[in-house]
């Protein structure tokens, strides 16, 4: 019996390993010398080689727009945080006048589709002289990753029990108290988690940074690998290694910080 | 009123205001302007700015590119929705009775995910490829998968399927793991086997989490851009033009910003109708539960 | 009355000079340009150069993506009601119309005379001016040829197609005569992108139409539009083109003749030199022909293409742009820029016949004469979207989606709207 539970096991971890398989492919890719590339004949590369490491490093826009989405993506999740927090907490527990319409609103926002506002945000950043600036990415993910973020952030702290927060009242504390020494520790894992959830979107956001970029000075990470220059031929090799490279913070976030992301994804569902 | 309740009144508007204030200019005064743009003749490089009403929507009506890319559209949700729903039930029935390396599994599940989606246009493109492609060497035919109208749309359905399984995997997973081992004990009791507890156990109790995530995938579907903007750009032959690209194109190839801004509202009053209707069936459904 | 009309002017003016005026100090440029195919890069060199001979001015390169849709994306979203982030900018010559109309190019014509331009190929400098005004400066040429291998059409005896029929003729008696099942008959860029826009009106100038017609009308002689569609997809249907020409680009096709699988290829002149490469299988057995015709349609012609150089009207260093746009476009920097063996083509005449360039590049003399036998596309500020209207319509057609008339009606109808909304 025991015997037949671990090859069930091991089977549900093989198939998983083949369900990740193209991004295995893409991994060995990026090892590949330019030679092997077209004429594959193994699953791994002969004479693996970090020279396509060593041309995104040295000599594309990679480690700038590494800088970039990094950048970009911690103003967003801090902007978001600050902005968003307050007004979970405000629709969680307060009464907020207007607060059916103001739901309403934020669900709504989270359905937008982002080509709907990316021209009139164009405009908008044009206008504001933001072209080509963190700013104006900020600004653009925001407009997605808040809505996300307050309906994330309200259902957290609506788990956590209002008896909690009468207690401090009854302590003597006001409301701001309340929340810093009470409701704030023990919303923490939720926060971490709607942080991480808002962190991914935008680094993988693409639709935004790519209309509202110009430049490497603020280019980010999926932008520069759309537009990853080949000169004539596609170089396969380079694009794998600045793919494996664009891809470390998610997988970083899956692997390490797993059990906030999965309580993040999981609550933006159930909290219905 | 209280002086309490006064002032929980007034923390509430402060507390909501910022993000209210931000909601209004970046999502809603945007949607409101984008109806606006939608009725003009608006190419800001050449400096045109006209009103013409409902001439392009009219266009759109008889316009068998716009017809294309909805169908385009519809047949790349549905096709993807249902792949995802089907397999995401699937990997999450099976982790749910993985004993050992649970965590291993899910960082595999959740790496598809969680890439960012040029990332995984580029792999998939690397995996079509002709000749050097890993989809062809292991079927053994060199498939033109990118540049075949027959194939592309396919190519694109499963790199999104990829993509996107292992969220309703994850969804299905945690509300399995919510599910008390008597109930499947007093199944066994009653004399059920696998199948039987499946359907008739199982099931019935992943509907609303089922439905949930349909409505997300629905909507994430219908507005997709970046895999089939970057994968594909559309082609060939527009076979995988989506509404969204349609829409991209018009925009920013020639700065056709009303044109553009019309095929917007249309993905815009689709996707809220979607929306719509998925929200009520799911509040019948939180209602009956 | 006539002192407010001057103060009015002087306030005016007062801006646009301030804007223009070299301050003193160190000047720093930002060129714009694509990189640079071929064994070295010989624009760096040049650049140096020019800061020698204008102390006070460095120039600073930036890349460009490679793809023309690309880098007119760039450009569109850049220039557009932006602060000047490039002083310096290398254009499609299918831009310059364009991009003089909504405003971006500063005119050229107070610097640039007639008589400057006379040297160059009178389809570059066509597509520089625009409502006789000068927008820019013809830097490299490009002219659509068919390569053929020279010595299996020897074998027949055959001498280079004149028209697109005799070269099916010819492909089926050398693959026949080859007997080598991986040998293809002709390959050109049938992808969906600008690429195949150069196709396709290569294809119906062989057929006697064009894409506007002289009167402005979109596709004149729809009939044999539809002819020259139907041919196109005809060469993929028979087999005479492998079914991956709907995917191919420039690089993607001249690969495989390169390497000898293929008797005909239609491409730009950069390809003979990787042709002739030392290690190149076809090396001296490549030939060049001019761009066949179709039986009853007329010569055929290659259609022009090439980058131009042009300023940012936002520059705050016009003086020093200018002088630096008239340098590349010199003598001593194309005759640089060709001697280094990249893949540009100059775009003075007078270079093709030039006895050491001849002597390092013999085809010289030969593409400068297709050069000059060759066709621009539309020039129009329009030319992109109409480009981007009829490149899905023609994919249809190739990959077997629509029929040639389906796709021809169906992209008027749509230029007529778009273009009737410009209009």
């Amino acid at each position: 019996m025991r015997t037949r539970r671990w090859a069930g096991d091991v089977v549900v971890l093989l198939a998983l390993v083949v369900w990740a398989t193209p991004f295995f492919w893409q991994l060995r890719t990026s090892f590949t010398p330019d030679g092997e590339l077209l004429a594959t004949s193994s699953a791994l590369p002969s004479r693996p080689t970090i020279v396509h490491y060593t041309a995104v490093v040295e000599r594309s826009v990679m480690p700038q727009a590494l800088g970039n989405s990094l950048g970009v993506a911690a103003l967003t999740t801090l902007v978001a945080l600050a902005i968003g927090l307050p007004a979970a907490y405000g629709i969680a527990r307060l009464p907020v006048p207007g607060k059916g319409l103001l739901l309403l609103a934020v669900v709504a926002s989270t359905a937008f589709p982002q080509i709907t506002t990316v021209s009139p945000l164009y405009l908008l950043m044009r206008a504001l002289g933001l072209r080509d600036t963190w700013t104006a990415l900020v600004l653009a993910n925001t407009s997605f990753a808040l809505p996300l973020l307050i309906w994330l952030l309200a259902g957290f702290i609506r788990e956590i029990p209002i008896e909690v927060e009468e207690a401090a009242f009854l302590d003597g504390a006001g409301r701001l108290v309340a929340l810093r020494r009470v409701v704030l520790p023990l919303v923490a894992p939720g926060v971490a988690s709607a942080a991480l959830l808002t962190f991914l979107a935008s680094w993988n956001e693409f639709l935004f940074a790519y209309t509202f970029t110009a430049t490497e000075a603020s280019r980010t990470v999926p932008v520069a690998l759309a537009l990853f220059p080949g000169v004539f031929e596609v170089p396969w090799g380079d694009i794998a290694a600045a793919s494996i490279l664009a891809s470390l913070p998610p997988i970083v976030i899956v692997v390490g910080l797993q059990r906030w992301l999965v309580r993040g994804l999981v609550a933006g569902a159930m909290k219905e | 009123m209280t002086a309490r309740q006064r002032a929980d009144r007034l923390a509430g508007l402060a507390f909501v205001a910022p993000a209210a204030l931000t909601l209004a200019a970046l999502a809603l005064y945007p949607a409101l302007w984008v109806l606006w743009l939608s009725l003009q003749q608006r190419v800001p490089i050449f400096g045109i700015a006209r009103f013409v009403g409902l001439d392009h929507f009219a266009f759109l009506a008889t316009d068998p590119r716009f017809w294309n890319a909805a169908r385009v559209t519809l047949v790349f949700t549905g096709v993807s929705v249902v792949l995802e729903l089907v397999l995401g039930m699937a990997a999450a029935l099976a982790l749910q009775r993985q004993r050992v390396g649970r965590r291993l599994a899910l960082s595999l599940l959740l790496l598809a995910w969680a890439l960012p989606s040029v990332v995984t246009a580029r792999l998939f493109e690397w995996l079509y490829h002709p000749s050097a492609g890993l989809v062809n060497i292991v079927l053994g035919r060199p498939l033109n998968w990118l540049g075949d109208p027959t194939l592309a749309l396919a190519g694109l359905i499963l790199a999104d399927v990829w993509r996107t399984m292992p969220f309703v995997a994850l969804l299905c997973y945690a509300r399995l793991l919510t599910i008390a081992p008597e109930v499947y004990e007093a199944a066994r009791v009653d004399g059920a086997g696998r199948l039987a507890t499946l359907t008739f156990v199982t099931l019935p109790l992943l509907r609303s989490i089922l439905l949930v995530a349909l409505l997300f995938r629905t909507l994430d579907a219908l507005r997709a851009f970046d895999l089939m903007y970057v994968l594909t750009g559309g082609g060939p032959a527009n076979t995988t033009e989506t509404l969204t690209v349609y829409a991209y194109r018009s925009l920013f190839q020639t700065l056709q910003l009303g044109f553009g801004s019309a095929i917007g509202v249309v993905i815009f009053v689709l996707v809220m109708a979607v929306a719509a209707v998925y929200l009520r069936a799911l509040r019948r459904e939180g209602a009956a539960a | 009355m006539r002192w407010v009309a001057l103060v009015l002017a002087v306030v005016v003016l007062l801006p646009g000079c301030a804007e223009r005026h070299d301050g003193p100090g160190p000047v720093t440029l930002v060129f714009k340009h694509a990189k640079i195919l071929g064994p070295s890069d010989p624009i760096p060199g040049l650049l140096r150069e020019f800061e020698r001979r204008n102390p006070g001015v460095t120039v600073r390169s930036e890349p460009l993506t490679w793809t023309s849709d690309e880098q007119h994306q760039f450009y569109v979203i850049n220039l557009e009601g932006a602060s000047p982030t490039f002083d310096v900018l290398m254009l499609d010559v299918i831009w310059v119309p364009e991009f003089a109309q909504a405003g971006w190019l500063l005119d050229l014509s107070p610097w640039v005379t007639r008589d400057e331009l006379a040297p160059h190929f009178p389809a570059a400098v066509a597509a520089a001016t625009w409502g006789g005004r000068v927008w820019g400066v013809p830097w490299n040429m490009n002219v659509g040829v068919l390569y053929y291998r020279a010595d299996l059409l020897a074998k027949q005896g055959l001498a280079p197609p004149r028209t697109w029929e005799e070269l099916v003729t010819q492909t089926e008696r050398v693959r026949a005569a080859e007997g080598d099942p991986r040998l293809d008959g002709v390959l050109w860029q049938g992808k969906q992108y600008e690429g195949l826009v150069v196709n396709v009106l290569e294809h119906f100038w062989g057929s006697g139409t064009a894409l506007i017609g002289e009167d402005e009308r979109v596709l004149p002689q729809v009939d044999r539009a539809a002819a020259a569609l139907t041919f196109m997809r005809g060469l993929v249907e028979r087999g005479v083109s492998p079914p991956w020409v709907t995917a191919g680009d420039e690089e993607l096709t001249r690969r495989p003749f390169g390497d000898g699988r293929a008797v005909f290829v239609r491409s730009w002149p950069y390809a003979l030199d990787l042709f002739e490469q030392p290690d190149s299988p076809v090396r001296g057995r490549v030939g060049i022909a001019a761009m066949p015709g179709h039986v009853g349609g007329g010569p055929g012609a290659g259609a022009t293409g090439g980058f131009h150089l042009a300023v940012n009207r936002r520059t705050r260093h016009a003086e020093a742009a200018v002088a630096l746009v008239r340098y590349l476009g010199g003598e001593p920097a194309q005759r640089a820029l060709t001697a280094a063996g990249v893949a540009l083509y100059p775009t003075r005449m007078a270079l093709y016949h030039d006895p050491d360039i001849v002597r390092a590049r013999p085809q010289m003399p030969r593409f400068h004469d297709l050069a000059l036998a060759a066709r621009p596309r539309p020039v129009t500020p329009w030319y992109l979207m109409l480009s981007t209207t009829v490149q899905p319509e023609f994919s249809a057609v190739l990959v077997g989606v629509k029929t040639p008339r389906q796709a021809l009606d169906q992209a008027r109808h749509r230029l007529e709207y778009m273009l009737g909304g410009l209009r």
